[in-house]
């Protein structure tokens, strides 16, 4: 059998070699780096797209807090509000009826007096007539004469108002 | 006892004659070539069969930690510009770790022929040139050689040269010297063992000397370093030096 050199350049072992190191850079490229570029390109993209979705539903549950403190805050306005008119609403109706007890009081109050003062010259209004009927009698016992109609009831008159002064 | 170390077997010929190759010769480092490529591309089909993007065996996890050493290996000394590089290098690599360690099952190394690391070299020389050529154009590359003065020319161009020769020959030689170490080891061992076990008496002697016991076990450990530490080591400077000529010629200019 024939041997090579042990140190010789064969030229179809160098034109092989180049040859072979070509045919197997390509079939690591093609059975190696390509299956599992693909499949670290497609891990990179699953996670890309959960990273995403994870940012996506935070937004999302930010988006629902900021509401429902909104709508908190609207509520707690309003319960106010409603508060405040109430407040104001009672205290005018406190007020108005406050003023109708007063003025109504102030109305009995004139009534019953007009009442007494009506009260009063009525039993004057009698007593006059009594006390002048008397004095009549009296004074025409007393002076045993007879007095004039005139000059009679211009007694009793005087006297009468000399009585409501004093009384 | 007689120990012979000789180049590659010519296994046959095929008796076309082709103009300055000559006559197709199918020699052992062409065979063992192609059978560390069926290895090599064997092991990349097997390493990237089911693939997942979750949940990954232990073999895919290999297999993506290889792309991604290769990667960053190249990447990490040329830059992102050079990502084109990383399966010929990757390429280059294994095929020379592999074509070392195939020493380990009896095979003939194809590095142990000069042919292979010759033309390995011959290819990245051509990369580096062309890499130089990219960089400062033609007239930048000649002018190149006259740098830093015009007398050192004739330097620059042995020193250019010097660079494929001497890349083929380190890587070679440390094969070679691994298969030549390795031959005499055997040998050395195989009469040490005849000449210990001759000294037992009578047909047990006779028969015992010719068995070669001490070539069991202890010729391992020294492949340790012969084999798969130079091999490797091998590999990795043969690829470490073509990135970083690569990388230096798109530097300069």
């Amino acid at each position: 059998m024939q041997v090579q050199e042990l140190v010789s350049i064969v030229p179809w072992n160098f034109v092989a070699t180049i040859c072979n190191l070509f045919i197997q850079m390509y079939l690591i490229k093609r059975f190696l780096f390509k299956p599992i570029n693909e499949i670290l390109e497609k891990r990179r993209a699953k996670a890309d797209a959960e990273i995403q979705e994870a940012v996506q539903a935070r937004e999302e549950a930010n988006a629902i807090k900021s509401e429902y403190e909104q709508n908190m805050l609207d509520a707690k306005n309003k319960a106010n509000e409603i508060l405040v008119s109430a407040q104001k609403t009672a205290s005018i109706q406190s007020e108005e009826i406050l003023k109708d007890a007063a003025s109504q009081a102030a109305a009995i109050k004139a009534k019953a007096e007009s009442d007494i003062a009506q009260e009063r010259r009525k039993a004057v209004n009698e007593i006059k007539g009594e006390i002048g009927g008397m004095a009549v009698e009296i004074a025409g016992k007393v002076i045993e004469r007879e007095i004039s109609e005139a000059d009679h009831a211009k007694l009793i008159d005087d006297f009468i108002a000399n009585v409501g002064e004093e009384s | 006892m007689e120990l012979d170390i000789r180049g590659a077997r010519i296994l046959f010929t095929i008796p076309i004659d082709i103009p300055i190759l000559g006559p197709v010769k199918i020699s052992e480092t062409m065979v063992v070539s192609w059978i560390v490529m069926l290895l090599i591309t064997g092991l990349c089909i097997w390493l990237t069969r089911g693939l997942k993007v979750e949940n990954i065996s232990k073999k895919q996890a290999v297999a993506e930690m290889l792309v991604e050493t290769a990667e960053n290996f190249v990447v990490g000394n040329m830059g992102e510009n050079f990502r084109y590089m990383i399966p010929f290098i990757a390429a280059l690599f294994s095929t020379s770790v592999v074509s070392n360690l195939i020493s380990l099952v009896g095979l003939r190394s194809p590095t142990a022929d000069l042919s292979v690391e010759a033309a390995w070299a011959v290819v990245v020389f051509i990369m580096i040139t062309a890499q130089k050529i990219k960089t400062g154009g033609f007239g930048g590359y000649l002018k190149g050689f006259t740098t830093p003065i015009a007398i050192m020319t004739p330097f620059n161009i042995l020193s250019e040269l010097a660079t494929p020769v001497s890349m083929a020959c380190r890587h070679f030689g440390n094969i070679l010297s691994g298969v030549v170490i390795n031959g005499l080891i055997y040998g050395a061992l195989a009469a040490a063992s005849s000449a210990l076990f001759g000294l037992l008496p009578g047909i047990l002697g006779d028969v015992l000397s010719k068995i070669p016991f001490l070539d069991v076990g202890v010729p391992a450990i020294l492949s340790i370093y012969f084999d798969w530490f130079s091999g490797i080591m091998q590999a990795f400077i043969f690829c470490m030096l073509t990135v970083m000529y690569i990388a230096n010629a798109a530097e300069e200019g």
